[in-house]
């Protein structure tokens, strides 16, 4: 019997669609500011310098006169492409080590999930710190640092579903109809994992976001004069006495995002 | 029993009128699953509650200790107790304090599933000792004393050891055994057993329930079983009713429910458990030719390694059995959890490498329809899907001519062509068993390996799968293996029967011959635990 308490139910839902409200308000902010946005995000003006929030710029303008607005919707576009595709590269390498180790065992996954563990007990702000400093800064070498930061997290969750997948009849079934292992694990199994990939995802792009802005705001992502919201709040700590709106604008983007995600993955779980 | 014997007016216990029982759904509503349950419990009686699952047996007695989850409460009705000093208690009135006091001093409840419900990480002692700390406050070394007797009673030995003893150390016996001591602890005046001992074997099962009965006996305690199994109900209760679809359907003595049921219901429950049901006749006498032929057959399990990189061992749990399976011929293997009859099927299946002997099959890949059909269904693909998968993996025909293939095996197997679109999540038990039966029957292949397909299944769903399994064996001219703990059903649908103990076959021939004369004493044993 699936029955769950009244009033349960009720927040849920109310949960639910207010983490969908606030990741679409969000995405579309970021779409339009892939088009449009107020002015040039990197247009230089010395006599705007530091102005606070007016009709004309309504998030105010930083310390070398750009209209913060303008930077936020840019900036979060390249947020949200590089933890997009940070979580890409950790679900798909993630996927399939994990499908690997869960469905066969033995001592591929013994090594693996060693190599895993070694991983996982460092910082892994701190990990990504130490790629960075071999493969270079820039969007790009952030995206693949980030990338393989965030694979085992994924290759860990896939790894248990797998184990406890693999043992259930339906498995048994489909080999006695004669599906290879290839088969089994990713048309068979796979389809199952969803629900906690699901989640998971939506923990990742969190982490995701939270760690560019971590990388950027330590000079090492995004670099000058293109925005993301880590770097905006990096650059708008000096001023934070002076001019608070330039830090408030990129850190309130930060907050709705990751508040929406947190409240979707919640009620997918 | 007890008051019309001893001649005194019988003295009620406990007494549910018009009882209905209400789960919230959304929107306030109350989805409503029992509806004008009325029954009584006379003082020292054994009452049983039989019914299929989903018929508000369990429910029923659940509301009267207040242990509805979901929010469940009693919205008609009510629940009286009267414990003995004239007063009474209106159960489904009390607040969740006074209901404390009432359990395990009063009623205590054991379950079915004696592996969750007692806690794996606290010991046997003190688990059982923790009912007197809540309801009593003996001394410690008084406490231990009571329990260590009360184990000793329940019929454990060595109760000493037991005492310091995990969860996990004991078997399902003498879990369910444990349990028993627990709820016995206080000498309750009502004790519910709600399918005690569905998770165990035959031969412990008449243990299990001969220890309820003498705990009636001698303490005189009240005895509420629940079961879907006519033949617990009957070995132990004095009175029963019966219960479908959240209605009391019939209620009387235990002999004249089985001997004159008025309802359609309890015949149909009667006829199904009572094994009364006619051996399911089939007309295709066995061919000549093998279907399989097993010889010096072991079936091993690697046991986990202990070390990384170390050697496992392997452990026989199949020793050297052999037997043939003849074309159009039901073969039958019967013995208890653990003997090994699940593994045989399985390496026949090709499921397990670790074998050893010869087996020697006529068809290329047999197949196998497995107990749970809540597993054996991929519950993320549709029932088109997963009945076309065997085609798509051979290359077998167009998209439309597989299409059609599948939808022809739904039809026979007594599903409509609806169904292809659904998931297995929309099922019902029976549903998806047929469409796991129908799975086994995509490729075409002459044998088919039954393990407990039914087991999972009511009764009255048992027997249509049965009659089913009969069917399209004589249809497509199959070969059944079929695995069982039930000596009913192996009766009425084997031809031949190969009965396994501890990884040995230990005695085999013709049904009629060996349920009419046994030979092994583990034969004997089994035949005596069913009715």
């Amino acid at each position: 019997m699936k029955k769950r308490r009244g009033s349960q139910q009720n927040t849920k839902n109310w949960s639910l669609v207010l983490g969908v409200v606030l990741v679409s308000a969000v995405l579309l902010f970021v779409v339009i500011g892939l088009f449009w946005t107020p002015y040039n995000p990197t247009a230089i003006s010395v006599a705007l310098k530091n102005k606070p929030p007016s009709p004309a710029h309504p998030f105010g303008t930083d310390n070398m006169g750009r209209d913060v607005l303008s930077r936020v919707m840019d900036g979060a576009s390249t947020t949200f492409l590089i933890s997009l595709v940070t979580v890409a590269i950790g679900l798909a390498a993630g996927t399939v080590i994990g499908a690997l180790t869960g469905y066969y065992g033995g001592v591929v996954d013994e090594l693996l999930m060693r190599l895993n563990d070694t991983l996982t007990s460092f910082p892994s702000i701190l990990l990504a710190l130490v790629l960075v400093s071999v493969i270079g800064t820039g969007k790009y070498n952030i995206i693949l640092a980030l990338g393989i930061i965030f694979i085992p997290s994924f290759a860990r969750v896939v790894r248990s579903e797998y184990i406890v997948q693999k043992e259930l009849d339906y498995v048994r079934n489909a080999r006695l109809l004669g599906a290879g292992n290839l088969r089994i694990m990713f048309v068979h199994i796979l389809p199952n994992t969803k629900p906690i990939l699901l989640s998971t995802i939506t923990i990742g792009l969190n982490n995701a976001i939270l760690a560019e802005a971590g990388m950027s705001y330590l000079s090492l992502g995004v670099q000058p004069p293109d925005a993301s919201l880590g770097r905006m709040l990096s650059e708008a700590q000096a001023y934070l006495m002076t001019a608070p709106w330039t830090a408030l604008a990129p850190g309130l983007m930060i907050v709705f995002t990751v508040l929406g995600f947190s409240l979707i993955s919640e009620n997918l779980r | 029993m007890s008051g019309e014997k001893n001649g005194k007016a019988a003295e009620r216990l406990l007494e549910l009128d018009g009882v209905a029982v209400g789960f919230p759904m959304r929107r306030h509503e109350m989805s409503v699953v029992t509806h004008g349950v009325s029954f009584h419990v006379d003082r020292g009686e054994a009452l049983g509650i039989v019914g299929e699952s989903g018929s508000g047996k369990s429910v029923s007695m659940l509301a009267a200790l207040g242990l509805l989850g979901n929010g469940g409460r009693v919205v008609e009705g009510s629940i009286r107790f009267y414990p003995g000093d004239g007063s009474s208690l209106e159960l489904n009135h009390l607040t969740e304090k006074e209901l404390c006091a009432v359990r395990g001093d009063d009623i205590s409840m054991i379950f079915q599933e004696p592996m969750t419900s007692l806690n794996p990480v606290m010991t046997i002692g003190a688990q059982v000792e923790e009912m007197l700390l809540l309801h009593d406050d003996a001394p410690k070394e008084a406490r231990r004393e009571r329990v260590l007797a009360m184990l000793g009673e329940a019929g454990l030995s060595g109760v000493e050891e037991l005492y310091e003893k995990y969860p996990h150390e004991l078997s399902g016996g003498m879990r369910q055994r444990v349990m028993i001591a627990m709820a016995m602890l206080l000498r309750p005046r009502l004790l519910i057993a709600d399918e005690p001992t569905t998770a165990l074997d035959v031969t412990i099962q008449a243990k299990i329930l001969a220890l309820l009965k003498k705990f009636q006996e001698e303490y005189g305690t009240t005895i509420i079983l629940i079961s879907h199994d006519l033949g617990v109900i009957r070995s132990v209760c004095s009175r029963a009713v019966v219960m479908c679809a959240g209605e009391v359907v019939e209620q009387g003595r235990v002999e004249e429910l089985f001997e004159h049921p008025q309802q359609e219901y309890t015949k149909r429950l009667l006829a199904a458990a009572l094994g009364k049901g006619s051996v399911l006749q089939r007309e295709s006498a066995p061919g000549e030719q093998m279907a399989a032929v097993v010889r010096d057959y072991s079936v091993y399990y690697e046991e986990r390694a202990k070390k990384l990189f170390a050697a496992r061992e392997k452990r026989e749990v199949v020793k050297g059995v052999s037997f043939d399976v003849r074309e159009g011929e039901i073969v039958g293997i019967v013995g208890e959890s653990g003997c090994g009859k699940s593994t045989l099927a399985k390496a026949m299946a090709g499921l397990n490498p670790l074998t050893a002997g010869e087996l020697t099959l006529a068809c290329s890949r047999p197949q196998m329809v497995f107990q749970d059909p809540y597993g054996s269904l991929n519950p993320a693909k549709t029932i088109g899907w997963l009945l076309t998968e065997p085609l798509r993996i051979g290359r077998v025909g167009t998209r439309e001519e597989r299409r059609a293939r599948a939808c022809e095996m739904l039809r026979k197997v007594g599903l409509e062509e609806e169904y292809y679109d659904r998931y297995p999540g929309t099922l019902s038990g029976g549903q998806r068993q047929r469409v796991a039966i129908a799975m086994a029957l995509m490729l075409r292949q002459k044998l088919i390996l039954l393990d407990e397909p039914v087991s999972a299944l009511d009764v009255t769903v048992q027997e249509q799968i049965l009659i089913l399994l009969v069917g399209l064996q004589k249809e497509f001219g199959l070969s059944y293996l079929f695995i069982s703990h039930d000596m009913n059903v192996i009766h009425r649908l084997c031809d031949r029967v190969l009965v396994m103990y501890r990884g040995e076959i230990v005695e085999s021939g013709s049904t009629d011959e060996v349920f009419r004369n046994p030979q092994h004493e583990y034969t004997k044993k089994l035949l005596e635990a069913r009715l």
